[in-house]
């Protein structure tokens, strides 16, 4: 059968059985195992089962469920509510006020956590009721927490740039410092378009608070302190070689239940509340990551996204077109696949050609990253998406349709890195 | 027999919270291993090992609590007998898949015993010990699948959908 | 046409990974395309730890594995780990003559054969600031990502500390890791002169990569096309060795270039490190048993 033939069958098969309302982790094993039994003519199961188990049991990931406990630690404290309480005379002259919440949080958390799902989990938990209460709409802010939630994967420290960085022979600590600037430019094209937003929408944003003076702003600023000296503590330990940025996320927890205890909120009822919250939301994503992990294998079995790499690859474009071309295909194989896979899977046979076409190669890194980081928000497969509809019980397609806007922005800052190619290179180069 | 049934489901999910619980100690034991100036081989595995248990001792618990998510849009439109018959087709599937995994989870645990696969790391743990969680945990995901089955074949299940409560209250 | 998928764990741009590839190529072309090996490098089809048991399973037919990850299970595969007992090419070759019947003989049991196996580079040590003894050595902060490391951090004094591959060059660069044990080449794939400016060249082991494949999956081949895959695999272990030493040489110029100083250790941190090697000779000796004492006198006699 033809590559496009097994392509076009797989993809219909997937949203055959996810429209029907098969379970998505379940759904993502079922493709791979039909993928593979037909395509690659090797037995399925075992190589399921082993794979399955070193992902799940990978230290590398523990960062993921400990930051979701966290999150759910701190949604049972005054912590969101104080934060907002502090934060609201500060954006009170922004358009749009606390509806950025969600990507100074992220941009924020970003710089603890090396992922996006955990990024837009523990954040999610702390903004989504608090804004909710507050009156803002749910559209715009669900959306935009799933698209600033992937900006922990461009602010450093980051799971994937480490992943791009050993496969690309390149240096980790440079793709870090490169991916800070790329990832305020990014935050800010956000918070413009929720600025943008709020404008055309003025009825839609709920009626200011009194106005303050600056001794005022000042005294409630006093609110900010709980959270900022969490994150001083996470951030703290990283950088003092306390701990790793993957151990940095026990900090948090042990911060979090400090906080929590300290504001009274601390007892056998939260703590077990939060425990189980936390277990059943890292569960459901676990059964999705042993899926995709098989999905993973099976297609680098059956070697589709290397044939299509191969054939971007042969087509002799122009840098502009690659640039565009590359983009297209990691878009379009980020619908179905997860960003490390896409990676680990392509870039063996996209690196050659990237080199030939002079590309810098942290710069390249950055344009992987940020397209990875489209991947978490576009269905049917896209993590940012799930944990949402986890925490929310919204639809996905709904959750995919309201945060559409920040995978254009995401567009944008691709076509502007490639414009102001020095966002990426120029720090590092400092180095 | 149904207070047999969540008993195991329930049991299943608290020793997954315990070992949620394993996963911060681990961490925490080596961050505080390396200030204090002593040397515990193996946490950052057993982390892993713990982190795989809270993930597949919790899935028939969630699953119940139906928080595993799916796409419902087809699901919420339907209803009486359409409804029921696509649910049928959602559970059916969901036996079969979860079925495969049980086997070959409990295959997996079967072979590391058979193979001698011992973990490469420093903590040197035989493989099957941490992989009997997986076999465990998906095969009372099979049961909870097919627990579910019987009760929409019967009518008695509660719809998915209608009980999707924000999380976020 | 028969396809067998090649499971390996290093980046594509190692040494090691393009022998294989070269070797893939040998095989295709001998066999006049009959039998196809895809070379799945960087860990993108199996993870190191995956691969033995992905070849004893036939999930894969043909892998590479570092041989000394398999300490754990059986103590003779961690004999080119064990420090100073062969410390350089010449010897590690000797060491591996020494070694291949016993791990023929165990991956039969586990139906699997060995085909070649390459050496990295020699071990040396990393580390931020300069030492002259192994009491110099006492409460740094050492990588220790495998048993042996471990124990030599035990020995001379120094903190352990586990730091994954992946989060290596942070570890580095905020003090968590000051010091670990490695070759050149992974000093350089790692970015380690980023962080760290000495390296001590002991030259303490030289682990080896082993191509190993699934029995039934080689009986399943016809004659001409079995002996094609020996042969090429006899080619590639000569072209590996010859590789390892050439990139030896190559990294140990580009580290220089990027500030690290190659130093020859002191004859008191080698007469130290010598101790440690013959320590944890004996242990190993203790517990690979009569087959452990067997290796060691046949490598001995060579
Ligand atoms: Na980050
Ligand atoms: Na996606």
């Amino acid at each position: 059968m033809s590559e496009v033939a097994i392509t076009t069958m797989l993809i219909v098969l997937l949203f055959l059985l996810l429209g029907s309302g098969v379970w998505i982790g379940l759904t993502l094993g079922g493709v791979a195992w039909i993928g593979m039994q037909l395509f690659s003519s090797r037995p399925a199961g075992d190589a399921m089962a082993v794979t399955v188990w070193g992902s799940a049991s990978s230290w590398t990931l523990t960062a993921l469920p400990l930051f979701i406990w966290m999150g759910e630690i701190l949604f049972r404290t005054k912590l969101s509510e104080s934060m907002f309480r502090g934060l609201a005379p500060w954006v009170s002259r922004l358009p749009g006020r606390l509806l950025h919440t969600n990507v100074i949080g992220c941009t924020i958390f970003a710089a603890v956590s090396g992922s996006s799902a955990a990024t837009c989990a523990t954040i999610g938990k702390m903004t989504l009721p608090e804004l909710d209460r507050r009156g803002y709409p749910e559209d715009i802010t669900i959306g935009s927490l799933a698209g600033a939630g992937t900006l922990g994967l461009l602010i450093p420290p980051s799971i994937i740039m480490i992943v791009y960085g050993v496969t690309a022979d390149v240096s980790i600590a440079r793709l870090f410092v490169a991916g800070i600037i790329p990832g305020v430019v990014l935050a800010s094209l956000f918070s413009g378009y929720l600025a943008v937003w709020a404008v055309l929408n003025k009825k839609r944003i709920p009626v200011p608070g009194e106005r303050m003076t600056f001794a005022q702003k000042l005294s409630e600023s006093r609110h900010l302190i709980p959270v900022v000296v969490l994150i001083a503590a996470v951030l703290g330990s990283i950088y003092t070689g306390i701990a790793t940025a993957t151990e940095a996320a026990a900090v948090g927890v042990v911060g979090a239940l400090v906080l929590s205890a300290v504001q009274g909120s601390l007892n056998w009822a939260t703590f077990r509340d939060s425990l189980l919250g936390a277990t059943r939301l890292y569960c459901m994503i676990a059964l999705i990551l042993a899926g995709a992990a098989f999905l993973t294998l099976s297609m680098g079995y059956i070697g589709l996204p290397r044939h299509l790499a191969e054939f971007v690859g042969s087509l002799g474009l122009s840098p502009f077109m690659l640039m565009v071309a590359l983009a297209i295909f990691y878009i379009v194989l980020g619908c179905f696949l997860d960003g490390i896979s896409m990676v680990v899977l392509t870039m063996g046979v996209i690196l050659p050609t990237v080199q030939a076409a002079g590309f810098d190669l942290i710069w390249f890194g950055i344009f992987v990253v940020i397209v990875v980081e489209m991947a978490q928000i576009t269905p049917p497969v896209g993590f940012n998406l799930f944990v949402l509809q986890g925490m929310t019980g919204k639809e996905i397609t709904w959750i995919a349709r309201v945060t559409m806007p920040f995978f254009f922005l995401m567009c944008g800052m691709v076509l502007l890195l490639w414009f102001v190619p020095q966002m990426a290179t120029w720090m590092p180069s400092k180095m | 027999m149904r207070r047999l049934l969540d008993f195991l489901y329930d049991a299943s999910a608290w020793l997954a919270a315990l070992a949620m619980i394993g996963v911060l100690l681990m961490v925490l034991l080596s961050i505080v291993s390396r200030q204090v100036g002593f040397h515990v081989p193996g946490t950052d595995a057993y982390a892993g090992y713990c982190m795989a248990a809270a993930g597949f001792l919790a899935l028939a618990h969630t699953l119940k609590r139906n928080e595993h998510i799916r796409v419902t849009l087809l699901l919420g439109r339907l209803q009486g007998k359409a409804r029921h018959g696509l649910e049928m087709w959602g559970l059916s599937a969901g036996v079969l898949l979860a079925g495969l995994f049980a086997v070959y989870a409990v295959r997996l645990a079967w072979n590391s015993h058979a193979f001698n696969d011992i973990s490469t790391g420093n903590d040197a743990t035989p493989l099957w010990i941490p992989q009997l969680t997986m076999a465990i945990g998906t095969l009372v995901l099979l049961v909870a699948f097919l627990d579910e089955w019987v009760q929409e074949l019967r009518g008695r299940r509660q719809s998915a959908g209608s009980e999707e409560a924000l999380h976020n209250e | 046409q028969t396809k067998w998928d090649l499971p390996a764990a290093y980046p594509a741009s190692n040494f090691h990974s393009e022998n294989l590839v070269q070797f893939a190529n040998d095989v295709d072309k001998a066999t006049g395309g009959k039998l196809k090996i895809t070379v799945h490098p960087n860990a993108s089809l199996f993870k190191a730890p995956e691969i033995k048991r992905a070849v004893q399973g036939g999930q894969a037919q043909i892998g590479e594995i570092l041989l000394v990850n398999f300490q754990n299970e059986w103590q003779i595969f961690g004999a080119d780990g064990i420090p100073f007992l062969a410390d350089s090419y010449d010897s590690a070759m000797k060491l591996w003559r020494a070694q291949k019947p016993m791990v023929d003989k165990k991956l039969g049991e586990q139906g699997m054969m060995v085909l070649y196996a390459v050496a990295w580079p020699p071990q040396g040590i990393y580390t931020k600031k300069p030492i002259n003894s192994a009491s110099d050595m006492k409460g740094l902060k050492w990588r220790a990502y495998s048993p042996a490391t471990a124990r030599i951090a035990e020995l001379v004094g120094a903190q352990p500390v586990t730091v994954q591959a992946a989060e290596l060059s942070q570890a580095m660069a905020t003090g968590v890791v000051d010091s670990y044990m490695s070759s050149g080449s992974t000093g350089w794939d790692t970015k380690t002169y980023e962080h760290i400016k000495n390296w001590y060249d002991t030259q303490a082991w030289l682990p080896k990569n082993a191509v190993i494949v699934n029995r039934a999956a080689f009986n399943a081949l016809d004659k001409p096309t079995q002996e094609a895959l020996l042969k090429a695999g006899a080619d590639a272990e000569r072209r590996g060795w010859e590789m390892s030493r050439k990139t030896n040489t190559e990294v140990l110029e580009k580290l220089k270039a990027n500030g690290m100083t190659i130093h020859a250790p002191s004859t008191q941190l080698k007469a130290d490190m010598k101790k440690v090697g013959d320590t944890m000779l004996k242990e190993w000796l203790d517990k690979a048993g009569p087959e452990g004492q067997q290796l060691v006198d046949a490598y001995r006699k060579m």
